[in-house]
């Protein structure tokens, strides 16, 4: 199963992407295909988010299960992960803005909680970077996630309620239903699907590759 | 420990020499370019406040790192380590980082009021606003300096990842003071603000801990 996992996925990514475009019905109120890019972009967003509760869920394990090594590796990945998700999700976000809205940017609450997002992701990924003492870089990267975990909620629920926005409304709305094809929600499952295990499976090879580079590193001391 | 940093603080005044420094020299810049006349009232009362907070976070990014990265310098921070509880640390820092805020608050509104000619329809909102948007500056950035003040290249640091957690806040209080300014009610903005500040305190008191000893 482990072996063939990576064509499993590609056999399913491949089907996501021909019920994307042609089992999926088109959205009504949408210019043109525009409505198509829902099947990546949420996805894209949801992983990027799922990479930073991951990244917060693995800071605690670090902080509280005696700082090992793996944990500290785990949140740092899914940060890095979290980051590249998150610009593809601003992506394509802007360019269906762009078919829309008629602009691929107008500080609509979502881009703006998404950027500030971003802007976090980087920050964390630049104190790593300042930060030689192997200890003391893991200490204080999970303490400033942790630390973000205090923003998330006013960037993804507060702010975006403050002022009108023009995004569609979330996959499930505020009243708790789904309004939305059946077939188009079939694919965005499946495509969600798609991309939580794509995101696990780079973050496995990912942080599989940091403990075999730090393993060498240690070898040469 | 809040006594002591204000002892230190008076030895040498290089926090609020900066603060003050940067603050109204920021302000003499804005009010030069837009003036009294620069801006008509409707403009003004959607520009200003926003420019208002950008002179107090930036301010509050010059002076306020220090409150922790001079501990480190001056490697006093092992003897602070063995003389202090944590929690007991950072109330003194947020505190102390607190008085610092409000001061310059106090120095600079007043001034920014008259010289840019701004008309504040409720005072007592502003009075609010200031208070807990100067709670939040000093809150968020407390544990941010504790960070970097272990990390290399501190200064800029310290704007990278300050600003990420400050975001959130600063628009909250530039809403809240935009409604001060044109006269709306609070709304939920206040409350949101509170929440803000609640949160961040608490998880910093949490988090400093871990941060500070080694």
């Amino acid at each position: 199963m482990k072996k063939n996992l990576p064509w499993l996925l590609w056999l399913w990514i491949s089907a996501v992407i021909v019920g994307a475009f042609y089992y999926a019905p088109l959205a009504k109120g949408f210019i043109g295909k525009s409505s198509r890019i829902l099947f990546f972009h949420v996805p894209m967003a949801w992983v990027s988010f799922t990479a930073f509760i991951a990244a917060a869920v693995w800071s605690v394990l670090y902080l509280t299960r005696g700082r090992q090594e793996r944990h500290d590796r785990a949140a740092a990945v899914a940060i890095q992960l979290g980051l590249l998700f998150g610009v593809l999700a601003t992506v394509t976000g802007a360019l269906w803005a762009r078919i829309m809205w008629g602009a691929y940017w107008n500080w609509d609450p979502r881009q703006t909680s998404l950027l500030i997002s971003l802007l976090f992701y980087a920050a964390y990924l630049a104190l790593r970077g300042a930060v030689d003492d192997p200890e003391k870089q893991g200490r204080l990267a999970a303490s400033y996630a942790l630390l973000g975990l205090v923003v998330t909620p006013f960037l993804f629920w507060i702010m975006p309620r403050l002022t009108y926005t023009l995004h569609p409304e979330p996959v499930v709305n505020a009243e708790g239903k789904v309004d939305m094809e059946s077939r188009m929600v079939q694919v965005l499952i499946a495509s969600t699907f798609a991309f939580t295990v794509l995101f696990f499976w780079m973050h496995n090879l990912q942080c599989r590759l940091q403990a075999l580079v730090a393993r060498r590193e240690e070898g040469r001391e | 420990m809040f006594a002591k940093e204000w002892r230190c603080e008076l030895r040498t005044k290089v926090a609020l020499n900066t603060l003050g420094l940067f603050a109204v020299t920021t302000l003499v810049v804005a009010s030069v370019s837009l003036g009294p006349l620069g801006v008509s009232k409707a403009q003004g009362s959607a520009l200003l406040p926003v420019l208002l907070w950008l002179i107090l976070l930036f301010s509050v990014a010059a002076g306020l790192p220090r409150a922790f990265v001079q501990e480190e310098e001056s490697q006093t921070a092992t003897a602070l380590r063995l003389s202090a509880t944590p929690s007991a640390l950072f109330c003194g820092k947020l505190l102390y980082s607190l008085t610092l805020v409000v001061a310059l608050e106090a120095l600079i509104t007043p001034i920014y009021v008259t010289i840019m000619n701004l008309e504040v329809k409720s005072p007592g909102l502003l009075v609010a606003s200031l208070a807990a948007g100067g709670y939040g500056l000093a809150a968020g950035s407390t544990l941010v300096a504790a960070i970097i003040a272990q990390a290399r290249s501190k200064g800029t640091l310290f704007s990278v990842l300050s600003f990420p957690i400050l975001l959130p806040l600063l628009i909250l209080v530039i809403e809240l003071t935009r409604n001060a300014v044109v006269g709306d009610p609070a709304g939920m903005a206040l409350a949101q603000l509170l929440l803000y500040d609640a949160s961040v305190s608490i998880f910093g008191l949490m988090l400093f801990p871990v941060v500070w000893n080694p």
